[in-house]
């Protein structure tokens, strides 16, 4: 009877000790501001990680020392994890365009790699701070994802990749074959509309690289996904398969695909940080500042230059620096375009004429140069 | 003993079992409350839906080897990823149950050749991870075979790509009803001779051949009944018109690969249920069957083989489950079962957490079933006697 006691008290302590384990966690995670949330996959934080100074993300990734980003890492250009184990691309540089301007210091990222399915999941639970994974704002994903869709950093469009041999011209010479789409991408969506008439059948993969051998083989004919992310993927193709000549992307642009950074919903400082980022190097490129002529601008007598770099502005009352009240540090743009350069040097950089994409700025230029460009004034 | 005190209520172990019983419920309880109360209110915080009205929402994208159109429910999508996993599920559970048992014995057998080959096929098979073969059989096996634009036509009775593979199907043909009705005949008379030929074995204890007696007249009445109705039955030959092919049974690559893969990864296992459960029949029951006089195939299909059944068959269940379990693996080669269409369906804006709800509830009735079928049949295989 004393060993049947002894157990039953043993098991209440066990209770008693679960019960207040419970209890701490529940309270970690439905605490304001906290990031953390049970859904979606179980992925969550714990509260160490999110300890926040203020009651923002922008606090909390300041406590904690970097920026999580979630990114791609199959789409040459965009987000590629090079075989050296570094990573590059447009998206990649926007990750590090952020993290320069809370720390000062782009290296200050760590980047999450997500699948098209997995990312609204891990910026729901807070795994990540910032989506920038060639992803297209759609009223659906603003609306019932929970996402704030920032300034779009390219405008895309989708396209449909085939081989030259082929012959296929135009989308509707694809009848009666198999395409090769992504899961869970706005394309697989365009692709059953734009063909809505044309019977085909869809192919759909995880990633980039379980999708590459199904059309190396000729499982399928066409590879349909955003053009730049063709341009990406044709540039890459192996000339033991045929190199890039051995594959044609076709005329026809079907969709819009506006991609750009996302946020959590919810958090308007950390969106407007974010925001103003992006608006900043569209800034420094209307303004001529890049990364090699930045120093030289000390004694500029240009106001906005002055306000965006964090000069010194001369007044009556001695002189002052502007701060947009952003929660950064006066001066964070010019740690941007230190890190990064203007918007100009990040496509050339990344997907410009000379990298092996090749691609023409065509809408992604300037506003002034007739393309859809456009940041608000830094005042 | 009048005077005996009763135990005061904290020292009573009756009650302090209730006790721990009561509070460990209510840690239970209180633990999925405060989930579901963290969950639900996050999501709705972030203002993402926590109900269930976007079953009723369009799917918008079409399904590899189904008619539905792209503004189907999402409730039918996930209906048809439901219908592709049974598909694997039918096929391939009595395909492996079958190359599982083959192998099992094979080990045993007293032929060197034949035993080490498989031998080697459990050691190779089985120590491999089933995505690495699942991925194996589609990119170095499936992939291989001609590209979708220029299939194979081996014979003229099959159209072979990597995209699909046709095979020759059956058509009803003129008199396809009466046909039916004549067969359905021939295997009533079957049993009836059947139920009739062990009736006169236990009557008069010359030999039944009830299987022989069956299976002629179900062939006879039936061969019969084809030629009198005239063709009653074509065969469909699958035949590449342009693009498209025409007629035949057609099934995606993909589809052989997982069912491919996973059927030989859990034959593996199977293989080695079956041996162990063989070695496992004691000894006295082969020696007693010799005695008795019964050949070296009776004394194995008779006495041993069944009752080494029963001993495999709990652990087999293990084996039915893990290959259902395993199908979703087919995610990675695109083949469109539950869980492919269950990831799509959140990557295209429906809500994880409910998705995911509906695809443990898909899977944990898949498992019951096949539990339930196995338990049932292994009930009726129990003998009445221990």
């Amino acid at each position: 009877m004393s060993r049947a006691r002894v157990r039953s008290f043993a098991v209440l302590g066990v209770m008693v000790l679960l019960a207040s384990c419970t209890d701490d966690a529940t309270v970690t995670t439905t605490s304001p501001g906290a990031v953390t949330t049970a859904a979606g996959g179980g992925a969550t934080t714990t509260a160490a990680d999110t300890a926040p100074s203020g009651d923002g993300l922008l606090a909390a990734i300041q406590s904690r020392g970097n920026l999580r980003c979630g990114v791609n890492e199959a789409v040459p250009g965009f987000g590629f994890l090079n075989p050296d184990g570094t990573r590059s691309g447009f998206d990649i540089d926007f990750c590090r365009a952020v993290a320069a301007a809370v720390f000062g210091d782009p290296e200050a990222v760590e980047y999450v790699p997500l699948t098209a399915q997995q990312r609204f999941t891990a910026l729901q639970s807070g795994e990540i701070d910032v989506l920038i994974r060639n992803t297209t704002w759609t009223a659906t994903r603003d609306g019932g994802e929970g996402a704030t869709f920032l300034h779009t950093t390219f405008y895309d469009g989708q396209g449909m990749m085939v081989r030259t041999d082929s012959g296929f011209t135009k989308l509707e010479d694809l009848a009666n074959t198999a395409i090769c789409v992504l899961s869970g991408t706005t394309t697989e969506l365009n692709l059953a509309t734009r063909f809505a008439d044309i019977p085909y059948t869809p192919l759909t993969f995880e990633t980039n690289d379980l999708l590459r051998p199904a059309f190396v083989a000729g499982q399928c004919d066409g590879w349909t996904s955003d053009k730049s992310q063709l341009a990406g993927v044709r540039s890459a193709f192996p000339e033991t398969e045929g190199g890039p000549q051995s594959l044609t992307i076709l005329a026809e642009t079907f969709s819009k695909e506006p991609l750009g950074p996302v946020v959590i919903d919810g958090d308007s400082q950390w969106a407007q940080v974010v925001d103003w980022v992006v608006n900043a190097v569209v800034i420094a490129e209307e303004l001529g500042i890049t990364s090699s002529n930045i120093g030289g601008f000390a004694d500029t007598e240009n106001a906005e230059i002055r306000r965006l770099l964090g000069l010194p502005i001369e007044g009556d009352s001695g002189p002052t620096i502007f701060d947009a009240g952003l929660g950064l540090e006066p001066g964070w743009a010019s740690n941007v375009i230190k890190a990064v350069g203007n918007y100009g040097e990040i496509f050339d950089r990344n997907v410009g004429p000379d990298t092996p994409l090749g691609l023409q700025r065509g809408v992604n230029a300037l506003w002034s140069d007739g393309g859809l460009l456009y940041a608000p004034p830094f005042r | 003993m009048p005077d005996r005190v009763r135990t005061p209520w904290w020292r009573n172990v009756q009650v302090l079992r209730w006790l721990a019983q009561l509070v460990a419920m209510a840690v239970v309880g209180v633990a999925l409350w405060l989930l579901w109360f963290n969950v639900t209110n996050n999501l709705a915080s972030r203002g993402i839906r926590t109900d269930f009205g976007f079953l009723d929402q369009p799917f918008g994208v079409r399904i590899a080897g189904s008619d539905l159109s792209p503004g189907s429910a999402v409730r039918l999508a996930l209906l048809n990823g439901i219908r592709n996993t049974f598909a694997l599920a039918i096929v391939g559970l009595p395909l492996l149950t079958l190359l599982g048992v083959a192998v099992g014995v094979g080990r045993l057998s007293g032929n060197w050749l034949l035993s080490k080959i498989c031998t080697a096929y459990v050691e190779l098979l089985r120590n491999l991870p089933p995505l690495l073969l699942v991925i194996f059989a589609f990119q170095a096996v499936i992939l291989r075979l001609p590209p979708a634009r220029s299939p194979a036509t081996p014979f003229g009775w099959f159209v072979i790509s990597n995209l699909e593979l046709h095979v020759p199907s059956l058509r009803a043909g003129e008199n396809y009803r009466a046909f039916s009705i004549s067969l359905l005949g021939a295997v009533v008379l079957a049993f009836a001779l059947w139920w009739w030929r062990t009736r006169a074995q236990q009557s008069t204890g010359r030999p039944h051949h009830r299987w022989l007696w069956s299976i002629g007249i179900f062939l006879t009445a039936g061969a019969a009944a084809y030629l009198a109705l005239g063709r009653p039955i074509t065969i469909s030959r699958p035949v590449l018109v342009g693009r498209v092919v025409e007629g035949g049974y057609r099934g995606l690559g993909s589809y052989f690969a997982v069912m491919g893969a996973l059927v030989l990864y859990t034959a593996s296992h199977v293989a080695e249920i079956v041996r162990g459960s063989i070695l496992a029949v004691p000894k006295g029951q082969s020696e007693a069957a010799t005695a008795l006089a019964l050949s070296a195939f009776q004394r194995f299909s008779f006495v041993v083989l069944p009752q080494a059944m029963r001993i495999a068959l709990p652990p087999i269940i293990n084996q039915y489950l893990n290959y259902v379990k395993n199908t979703s693996l087919a995610i990675a080669i695109g083949f469109a079962e539950v869980t492919l269409i269950a990831f799509q369906a959140i990557g295209n804006g429906q809500p994880a957490p409910q998705v995911i709800l509906i695809l443990m509830g898909c899977y944990l009735i898949f498992s019951l079933a096949i539990s339930l079928a196995v338990n049932l049949y292994s009930r009726r295989m129990r003998l009445a006697v221990q």
